[in-house]
C-alpha cells in the first residue's frame, strides 16, 4: 500500500468503572482533567493526530463504558481495533483483578485475525493518589505473562506519562495495521457487480 | 409440466440475522474497497456514489438492532475515510464546489442524509463560520427519516460527528456565526426530543402480542437516546446555572410529556449518571418532583435510591478529598429535601407497592448515615415517618416472608450494622415501634440478629433503663406471653436462641455495684416472665452475676457492705426457688451449692445461717425431687464436695450437716452406690473444716475409718463378684489415700487384707473389658505403692506391705 495513504487507527480503551477512562482521554486529546464525576454510558470516540516516524496518522479513541448495564446494544465496536488499551485504578485492587476478563472480553467480541500477537497496552492510573494496592512490580509481572505488555503508570489528573503512554500505543497500533496490510490484501471476498442494485430486502413501504 | 413448489429449508431467526448482515456486510466491503480506490484515485464523484451504495444498507428493515448495529458500525468506520480524505482536500485549499448540494442528490433519503451530515462536518471543519448555520439545518433535515430505527441511528451519527465541534463558549454576542453553547444546548435537545419521539413511537406500531419483543428492542436501542444526555455533560460551558436554567429544565419537559414509561425510567437513570454530583445537589427539588410526575409503570423507586447512592458517595468522597462538594453539602440540607420528597412521592402514588415505599426509607437511612454518621435523629425522623406510613396504610403484623416485610427488616438491620452498637439502637424512639409493624416471626429474626451483634461487639449494657429497654426489644424471646400461636415449641431451637440470650445477660454490667443490683433486679422481674422453658437458660447467669456481685461489695467493704450481700443472696434464693417452682431439681441444687459455696467465702455477717439455709435447700431438694438412682448419687457426691469445701459452720450445724450426709448415702437404694457415697463421706470427717477446728481440717480418723468399713460391709453384699472386687479396689484406694495421709486409724494390717481379697477373688472373674478395667486399676494402684517402697525415703512406709 501506499505509505502517502491516509492512516486511521483504532484504539479502545477498556477497564471497571471509575478507573480514568474518559479521564486519560481527555488529558491526552484535550489536555483537560476534572474532579468531577461523570458515568460514560455506552461508546464515544475523540481523534487526535499524531506524527510517527513522519507520518501523520489520526488516532480514534474510543471511550467505554465501564458498566456493562450501560451497553445495551453490545460490543459492535471493538471490531477493526488496532490497539486496546486496558486500564486500572492502582488504589482499588479489584480493577486490577478484572483486567483479565476485559482482555478475554476483548479477544472473544473483537475477533482479530492473531488473537496471541494482537497488540495490547496496560495503563496504571491514579498514581497521584494514595495509598497504593497494586504495585508497579505486579502490574510488571501481569504484563510479562501476557506476551510482554507495554506497562506505563499515569496520573489523568496531573497529566503524568499520558502523553508517553499514547504515544506507545499508537506505535503498537500502526505496527499492528502494517501487518495486517502486508499479511492480508484487502480485497473483498467477491465482486459482484449486479450488487448494488438488489434493494434492501426490508418491503415496507417506508420511502426512506 | 407443473412445478412441485420447493420449500426453502429452514433456518433459526437466529441463523437468519446472522445471513443478513453477513450479506448486508458483504456489499458494504465492496463497496468500501471501491470507494477508498477511487478515492486513491480523486475520483470524487465515484467514491460518492459507492458510499451511497454502501450506505443503502441501512435501509434494511430485517435487522434486529443489534445487528444493525455492528451493520452501522462497519459502514460509519468506512465512512470516516471518506471525511479524512475530504478534510485534507479542503485543508489543501481543493475545494469542491457545491459539495454540500451535491451530495443531496442521492437517490434515497438514508444515504443522503448520511452523505450530507458528513459532508457538512467537513465545511464545519474547514470553517467554524458556517457551523451554527450547519448545525440548524441538519438537525432539521434529519426529521426527514420517520423510521424508528433508521431515524435513531441516523440522529446517532450526527451526534457523533459533531461531538468535537459543538460551540462550546459562552460568549455573550449571540450573533456569531461559530455559535454559543447555548446553540449547542438547542442542537443537542432539538436531536434528543426527536430521537426520543421516535423510541417512543416503536412501542405502538406493530401488533399487540409483540409487546414483549418490542419492548426488548427499545432496550436495546436506549444507548442512542442516552447518548445526547452524555453530549450536554460534555459541553464544558454548561455552568451550573445553565444547568439549573436551561438543560434540566429542558430534558425533564420532555421526559414527562412524552408519558412512556420505558423512556422515562431509563432517561432518569441517564440524568443521573452523566451529569456530575455537584449539579444534583443543587437541583433536587425539580429533579424529584418531576419523579412524582412519572407514569405508573416507572420504578420511581430505583430512580431516586440510585441519585441517594450517588450522592451519599459523592459526600463520603468529598469529606476524604475536603474539597468543595463538602461546603455544598453544609449547605444543602441533602436529607432533609430527599425526606421531603420521599414523603411526597409515598403519599401521591397510591400505586407504589409498600415494599417499595420501605425501600425508600431504607435508602433514606442509608443516606443519612453515609452523609450525617453522627445525627442519629435523622435516623428517628425516618423511623417516625415508617411507623405513620404503615398506620395510614392500616399494615401491621407484616407476613415473615413478604417482600415489605424484608424491606422492613433490612431497615431495622440498618443502625445496627452500622453502629454496632446496640445502645445506640436503644436511643432511637421510634424502633422498637416500628419493629412491632413484624410479625411474631419477623421480630424474633429480627431479635435474634440484635441479640448477635450485641455479642459479637461485646456491648456492655451499663443501666437498668437499658437493660429493661434491651430485654424488652428482644421480647419475642424474653417472654412466654408472645408465643407464636401457631404449632409447638422447638425445643432444639429454643435451647438455641436462650443460649444466645443467656450469653447476652452477661454483658448486663455496671461499674457501680449498686447500679449493678439494680439491673439484675430489673432483669430478673423481665426474664421471670418467660416460664419454665426458658428461665432455666436465662436465671442461672443471673445467679451467677448476683455471685459475683456479692463478691464485688466484699473486696470493696463500704459501709453496709454485708447487708448488701444479705439483700443479694436473698435475691438469689429467691431466684433460685423460682426455678424449683418450674420443676426443676438438679439445676437449682447446684445453684443452692454454689451459692453455699459464695456465702462461705464472703463471709458478711451473718453468713452461717444464710449458707446453712442454702445446704438445707439442697438437701430437700435431694430427698424430695430427685429419684433417679444415678441423679442421687450424682447429688450427693456434690453436697458432699461442696460441704468439704465450706468453713464456716459451727459444731451445732457442722455435725448434723456431715450426719445427714453419711445417713443419705447409706440410704441410696443400691448396694454399690451406698458403697460409693459412703467411701466418698469419709473424707467429709478428714478434710472437712469447721468453726470447731478452727477452720482447720476436721483429722477425726475414726469416723473415716467407719465410713471405710461401713463401705467394706456394703461391698461384700454385692451380689455380683466383679462388682465388688471393683469396689474392693476402689475402697484400697481410700485407705491408701488416708493412709498416705497419717490416718493413725489405717494401717499396713486393713490394707494387706484388702489386698489379699481382691487377689483372691480377681482370678475368678470371668474375662471381659471390665475385668481388665478392675485389673488395670488394681496393678495400677499396687504399681504405686511398689514406686514409693522403691523410693529411698519414703520406702520405710510402706515396710510389710504384701503386694
Amino acid at each position: 500500500m501506499a505509505s502517502n495513504k491516509k492512516v486511521l487507527l483504532k484504539v479502545i480503551i477498556l477497564g471497571d468503572s471509575s478507573v480514568g477512562k474518559t479521564s486519560l482521554m481527555n488529558q491526552y486529546v484535550n489536555r483537560k482533567f476534572s474532579n468531577q464525576y461523570k458515568a460514560t454510558i455506552g461508546a464515544d470516540f475523540l481523534t487526535k493526530e499524531v506524527t510517527i516516524d513522519d507520518r501523520t496518522v489520526t488516532m480514534q479513541i474510543w471511550d467505554t463504558a465501564g458498566q456493562e448495564r450501560f451497553q445495551s446494544l453490545g460490543v459492535a465496536f471493538y471490531r477493526g481495533a488496532d490497539c486496546c488499551v486496558l486500564v486500572f485504578d492502582v488504589t482499588a485492587p479489584n480493577t486490577f483483578k478484572s483486567l483479565d476478563s476485559w482482555r478475554d472480553e476483548f479477544l472473544i467480541q473483537a475477533a482479530p485475525r492473531e488473537p496471541d500477537n494482537f497488540p495490547f497496552v496496560l495503563l496504571g492510573n491514579k498514581v497521584d493518589l494514595e495509598p497504593r494496592a497494586i504495585s508497579a512490580k505486579r502490574a510488571q509481572q501481569w504484563c510479562q505473562a501476557k506476551n510482554n505488555m507495554p506497562y506505563f503508570e499515569t496520573s489523568a489528573k496531573e497529566g503524568l506519562n499520558v502523553e508517553q503512554a499514547f504515544l506507545a500505543i499508537a506505535k503498537n497500533a500502526l505496527a499492528q495495521q502494517n501487518q495486517s496490510v502486508d499479511l492480508y490484501n484487502e480485497f473483498p471476498d467477491q465482486i459482484k457487480l449486479t450488487n448494488t442494485q438488489k434493494s434492501n430486502g426490508g418491503g415496507d413501504s417506508c420511502a426512506c | 409440466m407443473t412445478k412441485m413448489p420447493t420449500t426453502p429449508p429452514q433456518i433459526s431467526p437466529v441463523e437468519e440475522q446472522e445471513k443478513f448482515l453477513h450479506d448486508a456486510l458483504g456489499v458494504v466491503k465492496a463497496q468500501a474497497f471501491h470507494m477508498k480506490r477511487a478515492l486513491d484515485k480523486n475520483k470524487l464523484m465515484d467514491a460518492l456514489k459507492n458510499a451511497s451504495a454502501m450506505l443503502a444498507e441501512l435501509r434494511t428493515s430485517l435487522l434486529s438492532p443489534k445487528s444493525y448495529y455492528e451493520l452501522y458500525m462497519a459502514i460509519t468506520d468506512e465512512l470516516r475515510h471518506l471525511e479524512l480524505y475530504l478534510v485534507d482536500e479542503f485543508q489543501k485549499g481543493r475545494k469542491v464546489p457545491d459539495l454540500y448540494e451535491l451530495v443531496q442528490y442521492a437517490g434515497n433519503i438514508v444515504p443522503r442524509l448520511y452523505l450530507l451530515i458528513t459532508v457538512g462536518l467537513v465545511y464545519i471543519k474547514t470553517n467554524t463560520s458556517l457551523r451554527r448555520d450547519l448545525l440548524k439545518d441538519l438537525v432539521e433535515m434529519c426529521r426527514g427519516v420517520q423510521h424508528p430505527l433508521r431515524g435513531l441511528f441516523l440522529r446517532n451519527y450526527l451526534l457523533q460527528c459533531t461531538r468535537n465541534v459543538l460551540p462550546d463558549s459562552s460568549e455573550t454576542d449571540a450573533d456569531s456565526p461559530e455559535g454559543t453553547v447555548k446553540d449547542s444546548v438547542d442542537f443537542v435537545l432539538m436531536n434528543f426530543a426527536e430521537m426520543n419521539k421516535l423510541w417512543v413511537r416503536m412501542q405502538h406500531q406493530g401488533h399487540s402480542r409483540e409487546r414483549q419483543h418490542r419492548e426488548r428492542e427499545r432496550e436495546e436501542l436506549r444507548i442512542l437516546v442516552g447518548t445526547n444526555l452524555v453530549r450536554l455533560s460534555q459541553l464544558e460551558s454548561v455552568t451550573l446555572e445553565k444547568y439549573q436554567k436551561l438543560v434540566l429544565p429542558g430534558i425533564l419537559e420532555q421526559v414527562v410529556s412524552c408519558r412512556d414509561a420505558i423512556a422515562q425510567e431509563y432517561l432518569m437513570e441517564c440524568i443521573i449518571q452523566v451529569f456530575p454530583d455537584e449539579f444534583h445537589i443543587q437541583t433536587l427539588t425539580p429533579f424529584l418532583k418531576s419523579c412524582a410526575e412519572l407514569e405508573q409503570g416507572v420504578n420511581v423507586k430505583n430512580i431516586v435510591i440510585s441519585l441517594m447512592e450517588r450522592l451519599a458517595a459523592f459526600s463520603q468522597r468529598s469529606d476524604s478529598l475536603g474539597t468543595e462538594g463538602a461546603n455544598i453539602l453544609q449547605e444543602v440540607q441533602l436529607f432533609e429535601v430527599f425526606s421531603d420528597q420521599v414523603s411526597s412521592i409515598i403519599s401521591n402514588r397510591q400505586y407504589l407497592p409498600p415494599e417499595d415505599m420501605v425501600a425508600l426509607q431504607v435508602a433514606l437511612i442509608n443516606l443519612a448515615l453515609k452523609c450525617y454518621p453522627d445525627r442519629i435523629e435523622y435516623i428517628d425522623k425516618v423511623m417516625l415517618s415508617s411507623v405513620e406510613m404503615f398506620q395510614r396504610l392500616g399494615l401491621e403484623h407484616l407476613e415473615y416472608h413478604s417482600s415489605v416485610a424484608k424491606e422492613l427488616q433490612k431497615l431495622l438491620k440498618i443502625p445496627l450494622d452500622s453502629y454496632n452498637n446496640v445502645l445506640v439502637v436503644l436511643k432511637l424512639k421510634h424502633y422498637a415501634g416500628l419493629m412491632q409493624h413484624l410479625d411474631f416471626n419477623g421480630r424474633k429474626s429480627l431479635s435474634i440478629y440484635i441479640l448477635t451483634n450485641a455479642l459479637e461487639n461485646e456491648t456492655i449494657i451499663p443501666s437498668p433503663d437499658e437493660t429493661e429497654q434491651a430485654l424488652t426489644l428482644l421480647g419475642t424471646l424474653v417472654s412466654e406471653k408472645n408465643e407464636n400461636p401457631l404449632g409447638e415449641v422447638d425445643l432444639e431451637e429454643l435451647a438455641e436462641e436462650q443460649c444466645l440470650l443467656a450469653r447476652f445477660i452477661h454483658q448486663l454490667k455496671s461499674n457501680v455495684a449498686d447500679e449493678q443490683y439494680l439491673i439484675l433486679t430489673m432483669a430478673r422481674k423481665i426474664l421471670g416472665t418467660g416460664g419454665p422453658l426458658r428461665i432455666k437458660y436465662t436465671l442461672p447467669p443471673l445467679i451467677f452475676q448476683a455471685y459475683q456481685l456479692a463478691h464485688k461489695y466484699k473486696n470493696l467493704k463500704e459501709e453496709n457492705w454485708d447487708k448488701k450481700c444479705t439483700k443479694i443472696f436473698q435475691f438469689c434464693h429467691q431466684t433460685i426457688t423460682a426455678l424449683v417452682k418450674a420443676e426443676l431439681a438438679e439445676l437449682p441444687l447446684r445453684l443452692f451449692l454454689q451459692g453455699a459455696l459464695a456465702i462461705d467465702q464472703i463471709g458478711f455477717e451473718n453468713h452461717e445461717t444464710v449458707a446453712y439455709e442454702f445446704m438445707s435447700q439442697a438437701f430437700s431438694l435431694y430427698e424430695d425431687e430427685i429419684s433417679d438412682s444415678k441423679a442421687q448419687l450424682a447429688a450427693i457426691t456434690l453436697i458432699v464436695g461442696t460441704l468439704e469445701q465450706i468453713s464456716c459452720f459451727s459444731e451445732e450445724n457442722s455435725d448434723p450437716l456431715r450426719t445427714q450426709c453419711a445417713l443419705a448415702a447409706s440410704k441410696l437404694l443400691k448396694k454399690p452406690d451406698q458403697c460409693r457415697g459412703v467411701a466418698t463421706c469419709s473424707h467429709l470427717f478428714w478434710s472437712g473444716k469447721s468453726l470447731a477446728s478452727n477452720k482447720e481440717e476436721t483429722h477425726d480418723g475414726k469416723r473415716v475409718v467407719e465410713c471405710l468399713k461401713k463401705g467394706l460391709r456394703i461391698a461384700k453384699q454385692c451380689m455380683d463378684v466383679s462388682v465388688q472386687v471393683q469396689l474392693f479396689v476402689e475402697l484400697l484406694n481410700h485407705y491408701i489415700y488416708f493412709y498416705e495421709k497419717d490416718n493413725d486409724q489405717v494401717n499396713i494390717e486393713i490394707l494387706n487384707q484388702v489386698i489379699k481379697k481382691i487377689k483372691e477373688e480377681l482370678p475368678n472373674l470371668e474375662s471381659s473389658d471390665e475385668t481388665e478395667q478392675i485389673t488395670k486399676h488394681f496393678n495400677n494402684t499396687l504399681e504405686h505403692i511398689r514406686v514409693r517402697l522403691d523410693s529411698p525415703e519414703e520406702g520405710a512406709v510402706y515396710k510389710g506391705i504384701e503386694i
